[in-house]
């Protein structure tokens, strides 16, 4: 087995997880199985029915009441409601960026808002589709501390 | 009628416009902040979009990404409910621009009312009366002379104050030159500008406010007035009723007539209500306010009526749903609200742990709240208005004591045992108090704890 295969995979299905709005996530396949859980949000969610377009995010994000679980890497979230759109050329997932570099534009009211990286790294998430409308805060890309 | 309407607001209000928007046929964007993801307007509109963090100047009021909302979602028009950007005459004018209708009045009027002394002369030249007063004054002759016109007792009043500095009561000439040298010397040392004004004082006046409706084609009418005269310290309206009790006819009519005809004069468009003092048989025009108000449902109880709907259907080009003649107040309505407020009306913030809200004939609930939710602080403390309905005063204050005595929630202090205590209060019974009724008890239970 490889191992950094293993941890990769681990890191796309928690972003997955978040993404979806799932609390939790399992894969099995013939000698491997990922399951991936987080913590379940305040029972007060349990009423509310997901909102469409909106992803649930960690529980500690609801409500503002806490500070952003620490994170290995950077993940870049949207600052601006409007229409996410890669730059070009893309960078493919996997692949080392350095800092500033810019992985996108959320275009807002005719305006380009530029999302950029803000330390080097290697692109581990993509969250968004190309063109999709993105909501203030909305994560866009994960990336991995350089190694 | 609409496709599809961005509602700029939160809370309960943002509830009441989801409804009627439904009702009307269209579907609904939400808006939140980050504070607000798990919030009810949030899940029961068909799409919501979130536009920043929790303090309001950077979510409820951030325009640009409020009105990228509406243009990705598609919307054709925007109701901002009452507060945050609900009067600001620019962001009217932006949705305009970006070719979304405002649901409220035309920029231009909303601008007029905003400013104070623009709003005092075009009613006073519609003959609408006003508080009578001078225009800055020089020197304390040029003072007495006014006050001795006017009639005592007067306020003096900083052109540039607020928060109560640089105002004096004045009860007759010989107290005159005193209290304008105090107050010159106040508005100077806080504001740099000692320009004072002077204005009649109406004394244990009565708040009242009558609701106007227009639509595009030149239709108005009034629907009827409400007491908003039980108000914190603070000024905020605690309790509202309407009819007002123990109000002539005389001076019912004349308010209604007077409101209609200033309503006629601005051309005015969608809902809006016009504030005034009431002392006696004087009748004195404060301000109007170009949005739907909180206490809107009072009247709505009264008349049968959903104003909420009329807006959205005047933005729409559409004719008033009905003709003043077919307006009819039936009974008496009052309004409760409660608030996230400690027992000094300090707001308070926290987890609801219990939430049981009253019900049954003749009770109206509005409310953004259930158990679990965390009320944040960034906001208005309101968590519920609690409207209570009957076929006179007497039956609909029986009900609304009920009402409250049926609400429970628990987790932060609320203005429930507050409201209860005024309801259940003598004079209050009676009916027909004025502003300075709370501000009263509240202190003498401070002097007698």
């Amino acid at each position: 087995m490889d191992w950094d295969e293993t941890v990769a995979r681990v890191r796309r299905a928690a972003a997955f997880c978040v993404d979806a709005g799932l609390e939790r996530f399992r894969i099995e396949e013939d000698e491997l199985t990922i399951e991936v859980s987080r913590r379940p949000a305040p029972p007060a969610e349990a009423s509310i029915e997901p909102v469409a377009d909106v992803p649930a995010l960690e529980a500690p994000y609801l409500n503002g009441a806490a500070a952003q679980p620490a994170q290995p890497g950077q993940v870049l979230k949207a600052e601006f409601v409007g229409i996410v759109r890669f730059s070009r050329p893309a960078v493919a997932e996997g692949a080392e960026v350095e800092a500033g570099r810019e992985l996108a534009y959320v275009e807002a009211l005719g305006i380009r808002n530029p999302v950029r990286t803000t330390a080097p790294g290697k692109l581990s998430a993509v969250y968004v589709g190309d063109g999709q409308a993105v909501e203030y805060g909305q994560p866009l890309f994960a990336l991995e501390d350089a190694s | 009628m609409f496709k599809k309407i961005l509602i700029a607001n939160r809370g309960e209000i943002a509830l009441r416009v989801n409804r009627a928007a439904h009702e009307a046929g269209a579907e609904t964007v939400a808006i939140f902040s980050e504070a607000d993801r798990a919030s009810l307007h949030v899940a029961r509109a068909d799409e919501a979009y979130c536009v920043g963090p929790g303090p309001s100047a950077r979510s409820y009021l951030n325009i640009p990404n409020i009105i990228s909302a509406a243009l990705i979602s598609g919307a054709d028009a925007v109701h901002p409910g009452y507060g945050f950007l609900a009067e600001n005459a620019r962001f009217a004018e932006i949705c305009a621009d970006h070719g979304l209708t405002f649901i409220g009045p035309a920029p231009s009027v909303i601008q007029q009312m905003g400013d104070k002394a623009t709003a005092k002369a075009i009613m006073q030249e519609a003959k609408v009366p006003t508080t009578p007063g001078t225009g800055i004054l020089v020197s304390p002759t040029e003072a007495l002379a006014a006050a001795r016109k006017i009639g005592y007792p007067v306020m003096l009043k900083a052109t540039a104050g607020g928060g109560g500095k640089g105002m004096r009561a004045v009860n007759g000439p010989d107290e005159l030159e005193h209290a304008f040298a105090t107050a010159q010397a106040e508005a100077e040392a806080n504001f740099k500008d000692g320009r004072l004004y002077l204005e009649k004082l109406v004394e244990k006046p009565r708040h009242v406010e009558v609701q106007v409706l227009g639509d595009t084609f030149g239709n108005v009418v009034h629907v009827g007035e409400r007491d908003c005269s039980v108000q914190k310290p603070s000024h905020q309206k605690l309790i509202e009723e309407a009819p007002a009790p123990h109000l002539s006819d005389k001076v019912r009519r004349r308010l209604h007539d007077v409101a209609r005809t200033a309503a006629k004069a601005v051309r005015y468009t969608s809902a809006g209500t016009l504030e005034f003092l009431v002392s006696g048989d004087d009748v004195y025009f404060m301000e109007m306010n170009t949005r739907i108000q909180v206490e809107h449902p009072v009247t709505e109880m009264l008349y049968g009526v959903d104003l909420v709907r009329e807006q959205i259907r005047i933005a729409a080009g559409l004719k008033l749903s009905f003709s003043q003649n077919e307006l009819i107040a039936r009974g008496h309505a009052i309004e409760c609200r409660i608030n996230a407020e400690d027992a000094n009306f300090a707001p308070a913030a926290g987890t609801l742990t219990d939430v049981a809200l009253p019900g049954g004939f003749g009770v109206r609930v509005d409310s953004q709240i259930y158990a679990g939710l965390q009320i944040p602080p960034y906001y208005d403390s309101l968590m519920a208005k609690i409207v209570a309905h009957g076929s006179t005063r007497e039956e609909a204050l029986t009900r609304m004591e009920c009402a409250l005595r049926e609400t429970r929630i628990a987790g932060v202090n609320t203005t429930v045992d507050a409201c209860l205590a005024i309801v259940r209060e003598p004079l209050f019974r009676v009916g027909g108090v004025s502003i300075d009724y709370l501000p009263g008890l509240v202190a003498l239970a401070a002097a007698g704890s």
